[in-house]
């Protein structure tokens, strides 16, 4: 009876590889010659194999695993957060419909208030901090405009004064909030010593006013 | 011949730009994925393989000197990242199995079988076999490796890849020419 190849010098002949007398009995065997060729035929059809496409998603997966993708949400994050301070502050500035508001027993729409006072999300920290700037500008103007008002009336507006101190503490609490994200965030810390100076400074006034009886100024 | 376009997108890679992360992952990711795909034998496993080759490789570009294409250098980690993890689960497995005399390792009799009516393409042949068959066979017969470069990544000796790959050559063979008489 004739003893074939095994399947170990099979695969060592289609890599080449010399095996002792399997030359011979290749020649006079033709269901060696067949498995040899089948054997060769599989590899070259595992060589042609097609190339695979990834799963839909793959990348989005793959992005929230990068540190340049967690940066970027955690950046995004805490811009959101600068802004939400900023925006604490934008209700009381853009809330305040100067002479509108000024005007005593005319009360502010809280409706117009907010919706001015929206914040947009934002890409990055640096256009947050853009927006931070462009905001306290905005704050500022809006700020010497009320004391020109203030003067030119020479009204005593206690309840404006009381708004904006809310408005102070909010800003206050939301820049705590944003420094929890950032503990280290220089813009956003000087941010929340400014709001915590500026509540003092209007309690300050608040108590005042009350002992003397004068009219609550803005600054 | 150097893709300027694409290092200048490993530039940027390094430099932490998620967008040009994701626009070398959009070049090579077919290559990266068929590789882990052909090594895992699971569609489920080698996403998550993909997935780990790739975050392996952008936490690491800062090392990619640009010795090599980057697409050769990514599908050297995609090989790497499937060959630790199937390693990893092989060992799990051996251990599970050692406790219940089940192991499949070895004992052709004990490998998954295809059902009587799935035709066994190559593909689904080269899925059916065991880990450690399939990535020999694999790595020599489509990705040029020698055994020398198997065994090392293995942990295996030249003999058993060889041993291996004769094994896993001659199970293809009967999968397949079984699945071609039934049709």
């Amino acid at each position: 009876m004739m003893v074939h190849l095994t399947e170990e010098s099979l695969s060592e002949l289609l890599d080449g590889s010399p095996v002792a007398n399997a030359e011979e009995h290749l020649a006079g065997c033709p269901a060696c010659q067949g498995e040899l060729e089948a054997l060769r035929r599989l590899r070259s059809e595992l060589r042609d194999l097609p190339e695979l496409q990834p799963p839909e998603g793959s990348w989005s997966r793959i992005a929230k695993q990068l540190p340049a993708g967690r940066r970027v949400r955690r950046w995004r994050r805490s811009g959101m957060i600068a802004l939400q301070a900023v925006a604490a502050a934008a209700v009381f500035v853009l809330g305040v419909g100067l002479g509108r508001v000024f005007q005593p027993g005319v009360a502010v729409d809280d409706g117009a208030r907010l919706e001015r006072s929206a914040v947009q999300p934002t890409a990055s920290l640096a256009e947050a901090m853009a927006e931070v700037r462009k905001r306290g500008a905005e704050y500022d103007v809006a700020l010497r405009n009320l004391e020109q008002l203030a003067r030119r009336e020479g009204a005593p507006v206690p309840s404006l004064a009381q708004q904006r101190l809310a408005s102070l503490e909010m800003l206050v609490e939301a820049s705590r909030t944003a420094l929890s994200v950032e503990p280290t965030d220089p813009v956003l810390n000087s941010y929340l010593f400014a709001a915590i100076e500026q509540r003092d400074a209007v309690m300050l006034e608040m108590t005042q006013s009350q002992e003397s009886g004068s009219a609550v100024l803005w600054r | 011949m150097v893709d300027l376009n694409e290092a200048d997108l490993v530039r940027r890679a390094r430099a932490g730009e998620l967008e040009a992360m994701r626009q070398l992952y959009e070049r090579h990711a077919s290559r990266v994925y068929t590789v882990v795909r052909r090594l895992a034998g699971d569609d489920d496993l080698a996403a998550d393989l993909a997935q780990d080759a790739w975050t392996s490789a952008f936490e690491k570009v800062g090392d990619f000197r640009g010795d090599a294409a980057f697409g050769t250098w990514v599908h050297r980690i995609a090989v790497n990242t499937a060959l630790t993890r199937l390693r990893q689960a092989a060992r799990r497995r051996d251990l599970e199995q050692g406790f219940d005399g089940k192991s499949t390792l070895g004992n052709p009799d004990r490998w998954p079988a295809a059902a009587a009516t799935d035709r066994v393409t190559v593909q689904r042949a080269l899925d059916l076999l065991p880990n450690g068959y399939r990535s020999v066979l694999w790595l020599h017969d489509v990705e040029g490796y020698t055994h020398e470069e198997i065994g090392a990544r293995l942990g295996i000796a030249v003999g058993t890849s060889k041993s291996q790959l004769s094994k896993a050559r001659a199970k293809m063979r009967v999968l397949v020419t079984q699945s071609r008489a039934e049709v």
